[in-house]
């Protein structure tokens, strides 16, 4: 086992890494920005280096301050998290050639999963079902006419080196399909500095499901069970929920093995999410890929009783799994709920400022992975996830009913700050949701938005 | 993402003297250039290199050394950067802090006072210092960054010692207005 992991985040995730280092004994470095200096996790860690003013890209993503950082303190290993760094193949070669260790999987593999368009080629050819489109980048706008007549509207443009819900367009009408490519792509220069861009069916009733695998470096792999990730705002997820309900029980188990087996085709080593669409007729098609521990991740420990977070270090390690797939009985439902501090009222516009209360919500089967607390100062330069409250209960209705009374607890206030608490029951107490009959046009719906976000 | 100083050479082996050429070639492109450098980067892999200029707005401290001059030297000015405005507290903060203006290092590293193991300190307390004076080095990934006060000033405190780890804006030197 390493002796110390430095911490390459901030935040709940870095505070929850901290956390699974310290049960396994491992010793922890935090780097933090000037902005987060006095942060949960610096006041948790064993020790503490700050690495560069507030902004991200001079500090959490100045991937040379966080190697000195780790060659100072005598780090043998770094947890990237999720976002920042995480998915970054260069900086995971950066640590190789400094004798670190890259918690994630090789910088190869992230390589290749990382370009979307790639992954569809290399996961395709491993087996799993690719939605109807493109199978290479599209060149040119009547290329992109061609693929779309195809394949039917509506269709998204996607940007090969998209992620994070970013670089995507939907269009349902041929005559938007020109400027729409130009304008993605454009984008996705900008963004990405990548401008390809590839062409799939728009499944408007889909269902985002995604399956959670673990795979060490001898050839080992589990998967833990779906989530579904339905409940989503322009791409961002609000609620995440395992198993993904009022699916038949055959089609999820052939998901999740199936993207186990692609896992192991493509010499996968860690955590990793391999995300699909459900359509209406329960088809499932592979979208892409996260080659990271996920926001979401606590859905499955819950249901699962496995630590992800302390896998991957295992994993890392070399150790090799220790999980055979009987041994992962996944049990009742878990949801989680993120708490942005964002004003639902006002299109979900971040509101920073001071929290005056934070007062968590806690009784049975609650976690909360937070780094708020009361006097927390919500800055203007990171993203605004405050909180995620996950519960678990033996069935998806007692589920959902232990997350409204774990909501009501949960009291944030400050001058000028809103959450989307208030949204969350919204959703909570859609009768939709209460069915599980769950698409990604379900927040649409609810925000009166004409419903045509969806997730990758 | 290796980095090779253009005008140093680490210490360490240099298979098929590559490390070798390119500081050979870096000398030869240095030599044509003209105006007051600040920073070279040359990476071999994927062919990048990299040139900054000071500004010509900012004064230089010295002129520019010759490659000569300094390819012999231990650790090697190859990047020169100027300090974060240091108006707040910081870990390193003292029980009794001298009054004046901290300079705060700019990035994590190690701090050097000299330009060569037990060579002169660049700066001591007493000396007068003029804006764009080397204060001192911070080595971040095998990469020398000269250290430059933004104010003229006398030092009055040195807050880091020699070879010691630094954080991002932990101060290292104080000035006081002359």
């Amino acid at each position: 086992m390493f002796e110390k992991i430095l911490i390459a985040n901030r935040g709940e995730i870095a505070l929850r890494v901290a956390r699974a280092c310290r049960e396994l004994g491992v010793r922890t470095v935090a780097v933090h920005s000037t902005a987060d200096r006095d942060s949960a996790v610096v006041r948790f860690a064993d020790e503490a280096v700050q690495i560069g003013p507030a902004p991200s890209r001079a500090s959490y993503l100045n991937a040379a301050a966080i190697v000195e950082a780790a060659r100072r303190t005598g780090a043998q290993a770094v947890h990237p998290g999720y976002g920042f760094l995480s998915e970054d193949a260069d900086f995971a070669d950066i640590c190789a050639e400094n004798g670190l260790v890259f918690i994630g999987p090789p910088p190869q593999v992230m390589l290749a999963l990382g370009d979307k368009a790639k992954a569809r080629d290399v996961l395709g050819a491993a087996g799993l079902p690719l939605p109807p489109g493109s199978r290479e980048p599209v060149p040119s706008s009547a290329h992109a006419a061609t693929v779309a007549a195809e394949i039917g509207y509506p269709v998204i443009i996607k940007a090969a080196a998209g992620g994070g819900g970013r670089g995507m367009t939907v269009v349902t009408d041929e005559a938007d399909l020109a400027p729409a490519y130009h304008r993605t792509r454009q984008t996705a220069r900008a963004v990405f500095g990548d401008d390809r861009v590839y062409l799939e069916r728009f499944l408007t009733q889909a269902r985002h499901v995604e399956v959670q695998v673990l795979c060490d470096g001898h050839g080992n792999g589990v998967h833990l069970g779906t989530r579904d990730c339905s409940v989503q705002r322009r791409h961002q997820k609000l609620i995440e929920e395992g198993p993904a309900p009022t699916l038949p029980a055959a089609m999820l188990d052939e998901m999740a093995a199936v993207a186990l087996r692609g896992a192991l085709a493509v010499g996968y080593v860690g955590a990793g999410t391999f995300e699909f669409l459900v359509d209406e007729n329960d088809q499932f098609h592979f979208i892409e890929i996260n080659c990271r521990i996920q926001v979401e991740h606590p859905v499955t420990e819950m249901i699962t009783g496995v630590d992800l977070v302390q896998e991957q270090i295992h994993i890392a390690c070399g150790t090799p799994l220790r999980l055979r797939q009987p041994d992962i009985r996944p049990r009742g439902v878990a949801v989680e709920c993120r708490v942005n501090a964002e004003d639902p009222q006002r299109g979900f516009t971040p509101t920073p400022g001071r929290l005056d209360r934070f007062e968590i919500p806690g009784g049975p089967f609650t976690r909360v992975d937070t780094h708020g607390n009361t006097g927390y100062v919500v800055g203007p330069h990171y993203d605004p996830l405050l909180a995620k409250v996950v519960v678990w209960a033996p069935d998806r209705e007692l589920a959902l009913n232990r997350m409204e009374r774990a909501l009501s607890e949960f009291d944030v206030r400050g001058p000028g700050v809103h959450t989307t608490i208030p949204f969350l029951r919204r959703v909570l107490d859609d009768a939709m949701f209460r069915k599980g009959r769950l698409s990604t046009g379900l927040v649409g719906r609810l925000l009166d938005e004409p419903s045509q976000t969806r997730t990758a | 993402m290796t980095s090779a100083a253009a005008n140093g050479t680490p210490a360490g082996s240099d298979p098929g003297g590559q490390l070798r050429r390119l500081a050979e070639q870096t000398r030869a492109l240095v030599g044509q250039l003209t105006g007051p450098l600040r920073r070279v980067q040359v990476r071999h892999g994927d062919t990048v290199i990299e040139i900054e200029w000071h500004d010509r707005t900012t004064p230089v401290a010295a002129p520019p050394s010759s490659p000569a001059d300094t390819a012999a030297a231990g650790p090697t000015p190859a990047a020169g950067l100027t300090a974060p405005p240091a108006d707040h507290a910081t870990p390193a903060d003292q029980a009794t802090p001298a009054a004046g203006h901290r300079i705060g290092s700019p990035i994590v590293g190690t701090f050097y006072r000299a330009a060569e193991p037990g060579g002169t300190p660049f700066v001591d307390v007493g000396d007068s210092i003029e804006p764009g004076q080397v204060i001192g080095i911070v080595e971040a990934m095998k990469l020398m960054n000269e250290i430059t006060t933004d104010r003229p000033g006398v030092v009055v405190e040195i807050l880091a010692g020699d070879g010691e780890p630094v954080e991002f804006d932990q101060p290292l030197i104080t000035v006081a207005p002359g």
